[in-house]
């Protein structure tokens, strides 16, 4: 076959092309990465987020307050998005909601002097402009923005700072993609050559698939899925190096997990409907989970796998997606329903079951996703520590009395693994070392030995393959990929639209974040070893899956015009373009 | 939603603590990551005379020729199958691989690194030969320079052909351990060389002083029990007949303060480091002795444990006039045609009066002239002083000899220990006489 045969000249004639190649690429591929990240990176931290008006509330005094989001509390309490500070009105009175097409609701929030519309008593109430709205006897009258106010808005949030050329950074990450495949195509041994090139440049097609769907959904941003192209790809790298045969497996997973971000990019664009969604999301968490307690088998100490046919399949991986779902909520949800006494109860099935099956790492993630959602849905912090010291407590207990081995070897070997190489600290031993011979810029992709020495060199110890064959600038990058998502996420919260969104791609974000942390500390011996893996980048279908569907929880936050699910283009009819 | 927005900061906190950690990593990385770098890559081992110990150049993976000398090296080389650790490898595997921070270890043009070793792998044979089986250890080292050219630990074995270790635990007792390097051992009478150089200084006269031996005395409210009946002894002969209540009695006038500070002094419960090596710890406590237990340590009995490389430093410290070098294996590392590592020299510092040194190096001399006769030592002007360290009951009691030669050429101090070898000198005696003619061959070429 062409690619073989190729392949061979290059394992023999063109042995010294081949080396010059690689050497060159070895120096290319950390600046190639850096530009990526880069270019995405400057338009997720540089955007603006000033807040934006949608409507505005006007007092009898004449004053006008701004309505800055798409959830509201009004209220007299200092925490409100709109501060009356009379004292007929409760701390927290009412909820406006602005909804995807324009229009506006009321919701009264447990107040004591009551909400009414144009003179009626309501619980909720659809709000159309001019209305009046009594909140405890103060009146007040929703009106408009100015269309000129829209376009000026619309203006900024689309400035030419406030997103890549999607185009350049796609444009840089195919150039990335196609030197890898180059690379695979000269170096790779001749058994795995067609599974590597093909790979890799059917990772490079999925980017574009995905970018031409955005763009037919006249999406124009595409910096997060760059990100997570990026990462996919050297991912493929790595399993091409260390397991070439499962890379159909890994690119399957990919379109999946692409399916997954889609679908649920679908479900979140409707607000109404995503509420319609959790139902289906809670349902399937606990099924899935149960599923696994009844078919699962053990692997690695852990129960936490269903086989299907040939294929191993971890199901609390896609557990992650159901349980953000379930604990987003919006605004007037929220605070009617103050407390989370359901979502904590749904969060205790779902740990029992994974304490269950053994598995550390993974309970470890859910219990940082629980905090943070009881965290973003309003729990005062002395009732989140005291869920965290419980929760911390009840996890020591269980250790205490039933610790399993292969979690006891790692937590006594921690920080001491150079005082026993051979033994307790041997991975994370073999790791630094193959960290230190990669140097700066790796022995190259398909050379490195790391996946020889540790089984599970592709997964928990990701961070270390990548730092060898790549060298260390390459596989710090990932690391700085998940903390830009960090921050874009913390930053969109202040210009949220909905508690739904923002609630969702904190958890989202803080379960990429610990991952990233456990799974890159563990290697380096900073933190217990505890086996889960890094978003997009670990080997591992089920870890890929969730990894797209995380993101599209992140995705959905995004307020920039045009760049997420959840902003639509105004319709050409409402706005006339800006000069 | 503000509220919400707010409480969004937990992300900044994370992407916090994670930048703290990449900054962690890379100061790691840029601070220990040649130390990370185990010999892993190409390189080749040579003992001090250019024989091939170990190679692993152009695919190869060869080790030395003879199965004694695989056998006499897996102690220093360590194994690959991860029962002994690679000390030496590990820590020159940055030199033996080229290593630096920047490209790692990536070599386009085929270099590799090639590490002299300081022992002779025909002293090293020998000393295989010697023990025949045997279990113990011997050290020889050159106390001018610091080079060590014999250091075998026994029981050993030919990795080429690795026996079945756990189906013969007798035979195979401990065979992992460097018992040079990482095992300590009760003393028995070669303690009593500390005694005497403490008395040398401590005590005006020793030299003239004549003890009386009836085979036993009451030291404080126990008694001493001696070897053989000495009648009248003086203190060259105390040490050339080994008598405990002569050595009891000088122990008790140092007392337990002067004979610690001595020990201290000697670094008898001190570790010595080199080559990434970090030797076992001797002890020497004489805290809540009582009278009986300060004497009893002062013959080498009580609690005291020595090191034999650490012992083996004292002899040198002996033969060369009060201070001796420092021990070391890696003479240098080269890296295709560049020197990466080249050892710098050290000595222990002054250990003793030169005046004592000497003395107690002519009292040796006469013990050997006396006691073993000097065709042992090559014929050469040697010291030495031997030691039978009960193991308890029904258990045959380990031989221990310690010494020098002192010779303009060949400077070479020794410890051998022949476990379960009986009493006195007869087990070490041949094994020592056969490994210093091989180092001398070995130092001749």
């Amino acid at each position: 076959m062409f690619l073989q045969t190729i392949n061979a000249f290059f394992h023999a004639e063109g042995r010294e092309i081949a080396q010059v190649f690689c050497t060159v690429w070895s120096f290319l591929a950390p600046a190639l990465g850096v530009l990526i990240l880069w270019w995405c990176v400057k338009p997720l931290l540089r955007f603006r987020r000033e807040p934006e008006t949608w409507a505005w509330l006007v007092m009898p005094d004449g004053q006008q307050l701004p309505v800055t989001h798409w959830e509201n509390i009004i209220g007299r309490s200092k925490g409100c998005d709109i501060i009356v500070n009379l004292s007929t009105v409760s701390r927290n009175h009412a909820v406006l909601t602005r909804y995807d097409d324009g229009s506006w609701s009321l919701t009264d929030i447990g107040s004591r002097g009551a909400v009414s519309v144009n003179g009626k008593q309501v619980e909720v109430c659809a709000l159309r402009y001019g209305d009046v709205i009594s909140l405890g006897g103060v009146e007040m009258v929703l009106a408009p923005t100015t269309a000129e106010e829209v376009e000026e808005q619309k203006y900024y949030r689309t400035k030419p700072a406030a997103m890549a050329s999607p185009g350049l950074t796609l444009f840089l990450l195919t150039l990335f993609q196609l030197l890898t495949a180059l690379q695979f195509w000269m170096s790779s041994k001749p058994e795995e050559v067609v599974n590597s090139v093909a790979g890799v440049l059917a990772v490079c097609a999925l980017s574009w698939l995905l970018f031409l769907i955005l763009k037919i959904m006249r999406r124009s941003s595409f910096e997060v899925e760059t990100l997570a192209f990026f990462l996919s790809t050297l991912g493929l790298a790595v399993i091409a190096s260390s397991d070439a045969g499962s890379i159909p497996k890994q690119l399957v997973c990919i379109a999946g997990g692409i399916f997954i971000y889609l679908l649920l990019g679908w479900s979140l664009r409707d607000l109404s409907r995503a509420k319609r969604f959790r139902y289906v999301a809670a349902v399937a968490g606990l099924a899935l989970l149960a599923a696994n307690l009844v078919l699962g088998r053990e692997i690695n100490g852990a129960k936490n796998w269903i086989a299907v046919g040939s294929m191993s399949f971890q199901p609390s991986e896609l557990v992650k997606l159901c349980f953000i779902y379930v604990g987003a909520s919006t605004m007037d949800r929220i605070v009617t329903k103050r407390n989370l006494f359901s979502f904590i109860l749904y969060s205790g099935a779902i740990c029992g079951c994974l304490a269950l099956m053994n598995d550390f790492g993974t309970a470890l993630i859910f219990f940082v996703a629980l905090v943070v959602i009881c965290l973003m849905r309003g729990g005062s912090f002395s009732a989140v520590s005291l869920l965290a010291t419980l929760a911390v407590c009840a996890a020591l207990l269980l250790l205490v009395i039933d610790i399993p081995p292969h979690v006891m070897r790692r937590f006594s070997t921690w920080g001491h693994a150079w005082d026993d190489p051979l033994g307790g600290g041997y991975d994370q031993v073999k790791a630094m070392t193959c960290i230190a011979s990669g140097g700066l810029f790796g022995l190259g992709a398909g050379n490195g030995m790391f996946t020889y020495y540790v089984m599970a060199a592709d997964t928990d110890y990701v961070f270390a393959f990548v730092c060898e064959e790549w060298g260390l600038i390459v596989g710090l990058l990932p690391i700085l990929a998940i903390i830009v998502l960090g921050v874009f996420v913390a930053r969109s919260a202040s210009v949220g639209r909905s508690s739904f969104y923002t609630i969702g791609a904190c958890a989202a974000v803080a379960i990429m974040m610990t991952q990233t942390i456990l799974n890159v500390f563990g290697t380096m011996d900073l933190l217990p070893m505890t086996g889960v893996t890094f978003p997009f980048l670990s080997n591992g279908g089920s870890s890929m899956l969730s990894s797209w569907g995380l993101l599209a929880f992140i995705k959905a936050a995004d307020t920039r015009q045009d760049a997420s699910f959840a902003v639509r283009t105004a319709r050409s009819e409402e706005v006339e373009p800006y000069e | 939603m503000s509220k919400l927005a707010r409480r969004a900061w937990f992300a900044y906190f994370l992407a916090a603590a994670m930048l703290v950690g990449v900054i962690v990593i890379v100061v790691r990385y840029a601070v220990g990551a040649p130390d990370w770098v185990p010999f892993q890559s190409d390189g080749m081992i040579l003992d001090r005379s250019g024989t091939v110990l170990l190679d692993k150049t152009d695919g190869r993976s060869e080790l030395a020729d003879s199965p004694a000398v695989r056998a006499a090296m897996i102690h220093i080389l360590g194994d690959t199958q991860g029962y002994i650790s690679p000390y030496l490898l590990n820590e020159y595997g940055d030199e033996m691989s080229g290593y630096d921070r920047i490209t790692g270890t990536r070599h386009a043009d085929g270099s590799y690194g090639k590490m002299q070793l300081t022992v002779s792998a025909y002293a090293q044979e020998a000393a295989v030969n010697a023990f025949a089986g045997q279990k113990g250890t011997i050290g020889v080292y050159n106390y001018k320079t610091g080079e060590i050219l014999c250091m075998v630990s026994s029981p050993n074995y030919d990795p080429r052909n690795m026996p079945d270790v756990e189906a013969d635990p007798d035979t195979y007792e401990g065979v992992f351990v460097n018992r040079f390097l990482h095992s300590a051992y009760a003393p028995g009478s070669t303690f009593k060389l500390v005694t005497a150089a403490a008395a040398l200084e401590e005590i005006d006269g020793i030299e003239d002083r004549v003890f009386h031996c009836e085979g036993s005395a009451v030291i404080g409210e126990e008694v001493v029990i001696c070897n053989a009946v000495h009648g009248d002894i003086g203190f060259n002969d105390a040490l050339c007949k080994s008598c405990n209540v002569a050595f009891a009695q000088i122990a008790q006038e140092l007392g337990a303060k002067k004979l610690s500070e001595y020990a201290d002094r000697f670094g008898i419960a001190e570790s010595l480091s080199f080559d990434g090596f970090r030797t076992q710890k001797g002890n020497f406590d004489l805290s809540g002795a009582t009278v009986f237990e300060a004497a009893w340590a002062g013959v080498g009995q009580y609690t005291d444990q020595i090191n034999p490389c650490q012992y083996m430093t004292f002899m040198g410290a002996i033969a060369n006039g009060g201070e001796a070098a420092l021990p070391y294996l890696v003479e240098s590392v080269r890296f295709g045609g560049e020197e990466q590592y080249h050892v710098e020299r050290q000595t222990g510092g002054r250990i003793l009066d030169r005046q004592t040194a000497d003395e107690l190096a002519e009292m040796m001399h006469y013990n050997v002239v006396n006691n073993y006769g000097e065709w042992y030592f090559s014929g050469l002007y040697a010291g030495a002083k031997s030691g039978t360290a009960e193991r308890g009951e029904g258990q045959t009691p380990n031989a221990l000899l310690a010494g020098f030669v002192q010779s303009e050429d060949y400077p070479l101090a020794f410890v051998v220990i022949v476990e379960g070898g009986g009493a006195g000198s007869a087990a070490c005696t041949p094994i020592i006489r056969q490994v210093l003619d091989a180092c001398i061959v070995a130092m001749n070429s």
